[in-house]
């Protein structure tokens, strides 16, 4: 069994630009990781079926999240594969959607194809352990 | 095999009856005719109940003839959700995180090292680096 989270926010700037933010190496370096952590690393092969890699730093370590991009329609639509440890190592599928709103933009992260607890439990000794640290990873975000 | 669709699963849980119901079957599954006697609520309201709950995977329903035995099938729920919930936490700090990245850095916004005021005022109603207000804990 799988899951599927979707998670949307409104925000005001365009559709071009936001896109652009997340397909950009630099700009992702930038806000795609913990707050308050060091910039992340990110090394991206921007084209359909090229690779990317994000290690994003803090506290605890390094973690590293990869994938390669299957749809590049900027800027409506940006979706990749996503495997971390938080997905044990799973490809999961994030499609991200840019839909213009008035003079904002509504970007929707549609995360698919995530192995749940119980299905990697199976698979997975010390499964506790793994999660509780990626819970510590995103713990303390929201003070900056 | 289904897939846990968490805003199903949430909003499924939101509803003080279905909470009540889920109670119940925790002790012991149940017709849907009995749920009806039990709670103080018509047959049919308790019948729409019962859908949203079986949507969201977190009942199950056998037929046994005439019967309609409804089952819980919540044991995996509290670590799907909270496994999903951290999904969600993550995704909604990333893009207040964007967020802030963009209205910093838009020229229309202001300044990127001092513009903090004005990229606020350029923000919709909500706060641009809190949003999911205290799920990180």
């Amino acid at each position: 069994m799988t899951a599927t989270v979707t998670v949307s926010r409104r925000i005001a700037a365009s559709a071009e630009r936001l896109f652009d933010a997340w397909l950009d190496p630099e700009s992702l370096a930038v806000w795609m990781r913990r707050d308050g952590s060091a910039p992340s690393s990110v090394v991206a092969d921007r084209r359909v079926g090229g690779a990317f890699a994000i290690t994003m730093n803090d506290s605890g370590g390094s973690f590293v999240h990869a994938g390669a991009y299957t749809v590049i329609d900027r800027p409506h639509t940006l979706e990749f594969t996503w495997r971390s440890i938080a997905t044990h190592q799973v490809d999961s599928l994030v499609r991200v959607t840019f839909t213009p709103d008035g003079d904002a933009t509504v970007v929707e992260v549609r995360h698919e194809r995530l192995p749940d607890a119980e299905a990697v439990r199976r698979h997975t000794e010390g499964w506790t352990e793994i999660i509780d640290r990626f819970a510590r990873t995103l713990a303390g975000n929201g003070d900056s | 095999m289904g897939e846990y669709q968490l805003d199903s699963v949430l909003s499924a849980v939101a509803d003080p009856t279905r909470r009540a119901i889920l109670d119940r079957l925790r002790v012991s599954d149940a017709r849907v005719t009995e749920l009806a006697r039990e709670f103080p609520i018509s047959l049919n309201s308790t019948s729409k109940h019962i859908k949203v709950l079986e949507r969201a995977q977190l009942v199950h329903r056998h037929v046994r003839g005439r019967d309609h035995v409804l089952s819980l099938r919540a044991e995996a729920l509290g670590d799907a959700v909270a496994w999903m919930t951290q999904y969600r936490e993550f995704w909604e700090q990333r893009l207040a995180a964007l967020e802030a990245f963009v209205l910093a850095g838009d020229p229309e916004a202001g300044d990127p090292e001092a513009g903090d005021g004005r990229a606020d005022d350029a923000a919709p109603p909500s706060s641009p680096d809190d949003a999911p207000k205290g799920a990180a804990r």
